[in-house]
């Protein structure tokens, strides 16, 4: 992006920005890695993208491809899902994570070997999964679909992604500890706790009756707010400074808003099993957890609409912090859900409809994947030293995004509605209910097409930069790794 | 100054918080939870599934069927799952009990289609006990049973064979335009049968002690066996 290209410096504002060579080393020293978990990332989201619309499609049209057991929606779904998630949003918060902890820590990467290796062997168990989904090996617990025979794969990948972060976190220079540093270090810790107790609990040695159902909420949900959240809240406190060139306002309650979220938020998901066959004090425990929900919300407004605040102007400049700005806004409305959704009253309705669609797709698109991408069109062209290819696709995939999002989310949310008082209506009979939603799944599934077009533009356009930069990649790469005792130093 | 093992402490802890709380602690509390033993019939509820319904479960498991139905139903006066004016989908609400010898429990997130938990002691639409030659027109083609269904066909789950000798009892009867060709007969797969064998084990009609202490305004029951009664109404 070529509008932004002047803030090569770091300004974030606990401390002086160090020099601009600095920055440059570290990014050259990311770019093996960035490149292969970027566009590892972006192929799954592609992928993603055409099994959502497959999935949206049938949901309206049951007809479509239903001859073929590997497609029906009962397999299709989840893949989607897991694609997105395990495919799609993790190897691009792994690339988010690893430049961020890198750039405030000005700490280099020591070579890319085995990082690399865990990008193999992290995609190959991603594949290995969804093959496993579609084939019939899902476990059917939803958002740990992937079979057992894929996730130790997964387990192992991570380790060997992960560490370099802690690597370069540690080998770093700087002694001050910034805000995005925070989350990313817990959120790189806090995985591999909640998915191996989630996998040993759930599927390698299930545990009786509904602790199954109170494990795999604790899972879902923090695996959301601890993880995605945490990395995309990195970004954030991250871009926001930089781009807007003023400090993170009120900063000193942003420490209160991340022990918070850490301490009280990991307790608010299980709200969603209010009504379930659990022990009442849970579900309770769950709501007052859900409403305490509201103190970091308050925080991240005061944070970053005070960043924001008289300095609009400069979402006209930047692609990057326009993305931001709508993930900032998306994540204003997840925690507001989480809040309302733990009322007895809202969930008796909202509960098992579509309102809980939406309120997945505005947690991991509308937030989580809006505030990544900007990440990216910031990180990309520093790491491959060029600028983007395309101005055009990135607006094209910034206005698609957005209106995708929009029309996405609200048209589950209003159809989640319209179907929950529905379905509370004994008098309605049940093929009523579903006949009513049909004309929003409709709109859902225009709204996933038009995302798809805005992934495309973002694809072509990071294969078109990559390729443009490709011989300078490829011996800068070589320089690099032989040469790279003295670009760690 | 270097804060990082501090930063390291605190959020181990503030994961260990909630791990302990809600993980650990209801492990700890009712992960022992054992079956209800009813000495005036002899036997322990829940019961275990039997062979077939247990290998349909691992079909109900592979086909993605939660994606789309929930196995719980909610207590009086929260949604419409049971009591007066409500959908009837079940006797009572489902307690932590219901899915004690469960090896994966299937709540389920989304009701796009209706719930199951009770499916084999509920009536259909047309208010007509449901069997599994129902189950098999359902699954082969919703279509057939109920027009407006948006579930999807199922097909595969059944085959197409000649007929050789005495026609199938469990050979679908189908209208005009899906019936096979002459001398053939569609029959559900092993697949097809035990997922309808699971479907018909589907029914918590068993009152456990802890079922009557739930909040359930008007007429209260008292046994299983006149529940029994009702259902044969």
């Amino acid at each position: 992006m070529a509008t932004d290209s002047s803030l090569n410096t770091e300004l974030t504002p606990e401390r002086p920005g160090p020099q601009p060579a600095e920055a440059s080393v570290v990014d050259a020293s990311l770019r093996t890695a960035l490149v292969a978990l970027t566009g590892s990332a972006l192929v799954w989201l592609l992928v993603a993208s055409v099994l959502a619309i497959i999935a949206s499609w049938k949901l309206h049209t049951p007809a479509f491809m239903d001859a073929c057991e590997y497609v029906t929606y009962g397999r299709i779904q989840p893949a989607q899902t897991n694609a997105f998630i395990f495919g799609w949003g993790f190897n691009a918060a792994f690339a988010v994570a690893l430049w961020l902890m890198a750039r405030l820590s000005r700490g280099s990467l020591p070579g890319s070997g085995v990082l690399l290796i865990g990008v193999i062997f992290w995609n190959a168990g991603v594949t290995l999964g969804i093959g496993g989904i579609l084939l019939g090996f899902s476990t059917s617990l939803e958002g740990l679909e992937l079979p057992g025979f894929a996730t130790p794969i997964l387990l192992v990948a991570y380790a060997l992604i992960a560490a370099w972060s802690l690597v370069v976190f540690r080998s770093g220079r700087s002694r001050e500890i910034y805000a995005s540093q925070w989350y990313v270090f817990a959120a790189l810790f806090w995985f591999p706790w909640l998915y191996a107790v989630a996998q040993v609990m759930l599927v390698f040695s299930p545990v009786r009756g509904t602790v199954q159902s109170v494990v795999h909420a604790w899972f879902t949900t923090n695996l959301f707010l601890l993880w995605f959240g945490s990395i995309a809240l990195a970004a954030i406190y991250y871009f926001l400074p930089k781009l807007l060139l003023k400090p993170v306002s009120n900063y000193y309650l942003s420490s209160l808003g991340f022990w918070w979220l850490a301490i009280f938020g990991s307790w608010a998901g299980i709200a969603r099993l209010i009504g379930g066959p659990v022990p009442a004090w849970v579900q309770t425990v769950g709501a007052a957890a859900s409403f305490m929900l509201l103190v970091p919300l308050v925080i991240f407004g005061l944070n970053f609409f005070g960043t924001f605040s008289g300095r609009w102007s400069v979402l006209k400049e930047s692609l990057t912090l326009r993305f931001v700005a709508f993930g900032v806004v998306a994540l204003m409305f997840v925690l507001l859900g989480w809040v309302l959704n733990a009322l007895h009253g809202v969930a008796a309705i909202t509960q098992f409809t579509y309102v809980t669609a939406a309120e997945t797709q505005l947690g991991l698109y509308g937030f989580f994947s809006m505030v990544v991408f900007g990440a990216l069109y910031y990180i990309v062209p520093r790491v491959l030293n060029t600028a983007w290819a395309s101005a055009p696709l990135a607006g094209v995939h910034f206005a698609a995004s957005a209106a995708g999002v929009v029309l996405l989310v609200g048209s589950l949310l209003i159809g989640g509605v319209n179907q929950g008082l529905a379905l509370a209506d004994a008098g309605v009979p049940f093929a009523e209910v579903t006949k009513a939603t049909q004309p929003y799944l409709f709109s859902a599934s225009v709204a996933l097409v038009i995302l798809a077009i805005g992934q495309l533009a973002f694809a072509l356009n990071f294969f078109w930069t990559l390729g443009r930069a490709s011989a300078d990649c490829v011996r800068s790469a070589k320089t690099l790794l032989s040469t790279q005792p003295e670009a760690a130093r | 100054m270097n804060r990082a093992p501090i930063l390291f402490l605190g959020v181990f802890f503030a994961l260990a918080f909630s791990f302990v709380g809600l993980v650990l602690t209801n492990q700890l509390t009712y992960g022992s939870f054992s079956t209800h033993v009813d000495e005036d019939e002899g036997k322990a509820f829940p019961q275990a599934l039997p062979g077939l319904a247990a290998q349909g479960k691992l079909v109900y498991q592979d086909l993605g069927c939660v994606t789309c139905h929930t196995q719980q139903v909610r207590r009086e006066g929260f949604g419409s799952d049971i009591g007066e004016g409500s959908r009837g989908w079940g006797e009572r609400q489902s307690v932590a009990r219901d899915y004690l010898r469960e090896e994966r429990v299937l709540l389920g997130s989304q009701r796009i289609g209706p719930d199951l938990r009770n499916l084999a002691a509920r009536k259909n639409a047309a208010g007509v006990e449901i069997t599994a030659d129902w189950l098999y027109g359902y699954l082969f083609d919703p279509k057939l049973v109920s027009v407006d269904s948006n579930m999807p066909r199922y097909a595969f789950l059944f085959k197409t064979q000649k007929i050789v000798g005495e026609p199938s009892a469990k050979a679908l009867k189908l209208p005009a335009p899906y019936a096979p060709a002459a001398g053939h007969e569609i029959v559900p797969t092993a697949r097809g049968e035990a997922l309808v064998a699971y479907l018909l084990s589907l029914k918590d009609t068993y009152a456990y002690p802890e079922t009557k202490n739930v909040y359930t305004p008007p007429a209260p029951k008292e046994s299983a066996v006149e529940e029994k009664k009702e259902g044969a109404k």
